[in-house]
């Protein structure tokens, strides 16, 4: 069984052709701009929306477990209590509450997968499974790359690159390309900011590129306050010449994952504007300069 | 007066149409003297009879051409008078009832008022459409358009397209030639009589186009030279130039009061071809006649119609027509009118470049080309009219989309069901819960309590189904018996196979197949409502039938948790297996036996089409909520579609769902898909990819809008700063902001892909 909080048909942004993302549940790392702050809980978890609560309250009402209750007319969730039921879901007549991720069997995945096969085979496409970190669920994930591989689909892996090597190793032969997160090169301040240790990621991705540095796409979300400056991109992108990566792409960071972090009740990052695309244009020159492609999104 | 309410919109209408230029006084006059001509007439033979009427109405119907026209040939007309459709007048001899009583309301003189009444008076027996209904409206069959029947019926000829090519290789002469060869009965001597009337017309067009030389610059009169010469020749010979064949061609069209106009690449590619190799004419000139020609058709403003064909297997010179084919995407794409109807049929033996240059159109947001698969659509027309491959090669959509063979059969929709209020019937006893009123014939329609599994209330409600398929065969037939009774349709008869050789009219036994086509609504709301039926009541059994029944019948108001699940339960358009397949049974069960009946009496196809106009929007305002969660009085599906917001798995998801359905069933079925521009053009190779392999699975056809995130909503709150956004409604395009707000709201529901 694997935890997934989505499948996305028609992704046309995480890799190359016609895909579909598996997004599966559980983040090592808690970047405070994450667009999917619902994947960090490997488990299935309540999402609830305070503009269509109408505070009738039956969600608490079914609750079998007491995971939910109203303090001072105020929703409140335990998620240590809560078992995914689904029975506040089904209650709710206004929508407000969602149960996000539940468990599967790899069969039901690769179903949904495979509908969409002419198109990946139309158009070089395949499966992307993304997250989350996808590797927080590694067995699975080396279950689920197998199946694919079985069913000859071409296979990407977006990654944080935060696990072990010998993940890494485990599920490399099976898979067609890396889609690896470089969010910082300064140790401190990837690991203050999002928990993850610089050296074990680079160490992963230094292993995946020696391997075939075709395989491997560098992705940086591009984030204010954080490493939206010339020098931090630029080291990225020399990072990536360093060792033979031929494509980054420059993800702009939006605010689109703004009302999940409501629905998780929990405070979002700041309150920057978007990154515009255009401010990232310059970089593309500066890539060329090293033979290497920038792409402005996915 | 009549027994039957003949009066009220008898067709879409959305463009809104050019004034006749005639004064008051003249239109009066023409509709006095028409009406004069008819009545003499009734007992000379309906052909005569047709001809004499038709002499009325041309050529002084002919207005003045515009000073941009590069073609010859604008013609009005009026609430009396001839035709083969309602989008621009009426049906044989024909009276629009609310547009004379609209006219009279003009009018300051009480003497000219009277003369109305009288003309309205006589019409109201003699209109062949009233004389229709008075024979089959019942308080089962209502009138087109009148929503609260689960049934509706009309006369017309609907999506004629005539055999241009025998006009333009025989001449008018050489038409006259060969009908004085046949038995002079009185069908072929009103046919040459027809002829010798268009040679009056084109004579007319000659001294029009002399007087507005008199007056224009030099640019100008070299333009009408070129049009008096052409028109100098083709009143006797077979056209030589491709500007003569076009003039010809539009000419004809417009006497016979066809508003599709067919393969015109088939048609004319080739004089085009010649005439640029021989360095008659170059590209550019071309380019000047076919966006004249657009114009002319923008103008005549049918809403619905306006079909033109390029592409696609069994054209004869490939060369020319795709030539063709390649200057009116460029005329399209220029020119983003709402018609003509563009479209391209494309095969695997499509040639890349057009291919490219049509996806660059639609991306522009012209909403044309829509693309017509012949891979698919040549073998389902074999099965489903029953012909040859080199007959089905020749199919055509017209209208909003049902198939036609061109110059060879006739394919009108004069029935429509609503699949959904027969659904709501069968789980009400009978009744209509939007009315109250009974509707299901003699079947005895039990109360819920007696359906005890799934397939007792299925099977009760294909037995209501069946009623009405026998209530649509017969009303068609009607149609064509009472039309028969009346007119011989002359123009569209002359260049329709093989009414010549037979010599008889076209619905005398003249067609060579007499078709036609049954218009179906609702059909997706009542799959997904037996799915959610079937999963909640007889699987699950969280619900009983009377709960949902009872749920629905108060609008859900009160029931919202009912209302959820229904809604929640899987729908058709998320390539859900199971909920595909009971769409796909109730589809068979639809086109089977409305097929089977049309070849049981004796017609060489009926079949039914899942196209729309804006029926599913007008119709759903008169239609209970749905047991898949819709609420009372919101539009039904749109044709083919998922209901608005029920498709959630993006469009790979929806394009599998709707490959499911076999083609050869059906007469016609229209597929909207709406993506951004930034997703057309970014990701135009996957975009790309996407149609190839949905048309390499089987589907038959797509049409797209291209439309920003927020702009329909902005342009329905600011319909001033949107005259040009170009939406597909379904059957045909229009701008946005002219459609009422219910159709803006449905297309608003659909799913937009970024």
């Amino acid at each position: 069984m694997i935890n997934i909080f989505n499948i996305e048909r028609f992704a046309t942004h995480d890799g190359p052709g016609i895909r579909s993302v598996v997004f599966l549940k559980g983040c090592p790392l808690h970047c405070p701009w994450c667009a999917n702050p619902e994947s960090w809980d490997v488990e299935p978890q309540v999402l609830y929306s305070k503009e269509k609560c109408t505070n009738c309250q039956l969600c608490a009402t079914v609750c079998p477990t007491n995971a939910i209750s109203f303090v001072n007319d105020r929703f409140t969730y335990d998620k240590e209590k809560c078992n995914a039921c689904k029975a506040c879901e089904h209650a709710c007549t206004q929508e407000a509450i969602e149960i996000t991720g539940k468990k599967v069997n790899i069969q039901e995945v690769m179903d949904v997968v495979l509908k969409d096969v002419d198109y990946y085979n139309q158009s070089n496409g395949g499966i992307t499974i993304s997250g989350g970190e996808p590797f927080n669920q590694s067995e699975e994930l080396f279950t689920l790359v197998q199946a694919c591989k079985k069913e000859e689909l071409h296979v990407a892996i977006e990654t944080t690159g935060y696990t072990s090597l010998e993940n890494i190793k485990k599920v490399e032969p099976f898979t067609d390309l890396f889609l690896f997160d470089i969010k910082h090169t300064n140790m401190e301040k990837l690991k203050k900011i999002t928990g993850a240790h610089l050296e074990i990621i680079l160490e992963n991705l230094i292993y995946l590129t020696q391997k075939d540095a075709n395989k491997v796409i560098i992705r940086v979300p591009v984030i204010p306050l954080f490493n939206f400056c010339e020098e931090r991109i630029k080291e990225i992108i020399d990072l990536a010449y360093s060792i033979k990566v031929k494509e980054v792409h420059l993800l702009a960071y939006h605010t689109l994952g703004e009302n999940k972090w409501d629905k998780i009740m929990k405070q979002y990052y700041s309150n920057e504007p978007m990154v515009r695309k255009e401010d990232l244009v310059p970089y593309i020159a500066y890539g060329e300069s090293l033979g290497i492609t920038i792409k402005i999104g996915g | 007066m009549a027994k039957i309410n003949i009066d009220g919109p008898q067709n879409a209408e959305v463009s809104i149409k050019i004034p006749c230029e005639k004064s008051f006084s003249e239109q009066l006059f023409i509709m006095e003297e028409y009406t004069r001509v008819h009545k003499e007439g009734k007992h000379l033979d309906k052909a005569q009879r047709e001809i004499n009427c038709i002499k009325v109405l041309l050529p002084a119907l002919f207005r003045q051409n515009e000073t941009s026209d590069l073609i010859a040939g604008r013609l009005d007309f009026l609430p009396i008078g001839f035709g083969s459709v309602t989008s621009i007048g009426g049906v044989g001899h024909y009276c629009v009832f609310h547009k004379l009583r609209a006219f009279k309301d003009v009018l300051d003189n009480e003497a000219d008022k009277v003369k109305i009444d009288t003309l309205y008076d006589y019409w109201q027996t003699n209109d062949v459409k009233a004389i229709y209904c008075q024979d089959v409206l019942n308080e089962e069959t209502g009138r087109f358009i009148d929503c609260k029947y689960p049934f509706m019926a009309t006369a017309r000829l609907s999506g004629m397209m005539l055999d241009y090519k025998r006009l333009l290789n025989l001449g008018l002469d050489g038409l006259i030639q060969l009908l004085e060869s046949k038995n002079q009965n009185a069908f072929i001597s009103a046919s040459i009589q027809t002829i010798q009337l268009l040679q009056d017309v084109i004579e007319q067009q000659k001294e029009k186009i002399i007087e507005d030389r008199k007056t224009a610059d030099e640019s100008r009169k070299q333009e009408l030279t070129l049009i008096l010469d052409s028109l100098t020749h083709i009143k006797h010979n077979k056209p030589d130039t491709f500007h003569q064949a076009l003039q010809l061609f539009w000419l004809y069209a417009l006497c016979a009061g066809a508003i599709n106009y067919g393969r015109l690449d088939d048609l004319l590619g080739t004089f085009l071809k010649n005439d640029i190799q021989n360095g008659t004419i170059c590209e550019e000139d071309a380019y000047r006649y076919l966006k004249s020609l657009w114009l002319m058709i923008e103008n005549r403003r049918t809403t619905v119609n306006g079909r033109i064909i390029v592409g696609g297997r069994g054209r004869k010179d490939i060369e020319g027509a795709d030539l063709f084919a390649k200057l009116c995407l460029r005329v399209c794409k220029d020119t983003r009118y709402v018609e003509p109807q563009f479209t391209l049929r494309i095969s695997s033996e499509t040639p890349e470049y057009i291919k490219e240059m049509a996806y660059d159109c639609i991306a522009s947001g012209a909403t044309y080309p829509t693309l017509y698969n012949d891979d698919v659509n040549v073998p389902a027309t074999m099965y489903g009219m029953r012909v040859e491959e080199e007959i089905a090669e020749h199919y055509v959509p017209f209208g909003c989309g049902e198939f036609v063979i061109q110059g060879k059969s006739i394919g009108t929709p004069n029935v429509l069901i609503n699949m959904l209020k027969v659904l709501q019937m069968t789980m009400n006893e009978g009744y209509d819960p939007m009315d109250n009123e009974k509707r299901v014939g003699s079947i005895h329609v039990p109360n819920l309590v007696e359906y005890k599994t799934f397939d007792d209330l299925y099977n009760k409600y294909k037995e209501v189904l069946n009623h009405y398929y026998d209530l649509s065969v017969k009303a068609q037939m009607h149609s064509y018996k009472v039309m028969n009774d009346h007119v011989s349709f002359l123009f569209n008869s002359i260049l329709m196979d093989d009414c010549i050789s037979r010599e008889k009219s076209l619905l005398d036994g003249g067609i060579e197949i007499l078709g036609g086509t049954n218009e179906t609504y609702g059909n997706i709301n009542s799959s997904d409502s037996l799915y959610a039926i079937k999963t909640l009541v007889f699987e699950d059994k969280k619900y009983t039938l009377q709960e949902i029944n009872e749920a629905a019948l108060a609008n859900f108001i009160g029931f919202e948790g009912i209302r959820k699940d229904l809604w929640n339960a899987p729908k058709y358009g998320n390539d859900h297996t199971e909920c595909d397949a009971l769409a796909n049974d109730l589809y068979e069960h639809a086109a089977k036996g409305m097929r089977q009946r049309g070849i049981d009496a004796g017609m060489g196809y009926f079949l039914i089409v899942i196209s729309n106009n804006q029926t599913n929007t007008d119709w759903g305002l008169q239609t209970a909520a749905s047991y898949d969660g819709r609420r009372s009085g919101v539009y039904t599906n749109p044709a083919n579609n998922p209901q608005g917001g029920a498709a959630k798995n993006g469009p790979t998801a929806t394009l599998n769902s709707l490959c499911k359905f076999d083609a050869k069933y059906h007469g016609g079925s229209v597929q909207n898909i709406k993506f951004t521009p930034r997703m057309m053009q970014e990701d135009k190779i996957k975009v790309q990819a996407l149609f190839d392999t949905y048309f390499k699975k089987g589907g038959c056809q797509l049409m797209v809008t291209v439309v920003d995130h927020g702009i329909l909503e902005d342009a329905q709150a600011n319909p001033q700063n949107y005259p040009d956004l170009i939406v597909r409604v379904a059957g045909y395009s229009a701008v946005f902001v002219n459609l009422n707000k219910d159709i803006q709201t449905e297309l608003l529901s659909r799913e937009l892909y970024d």
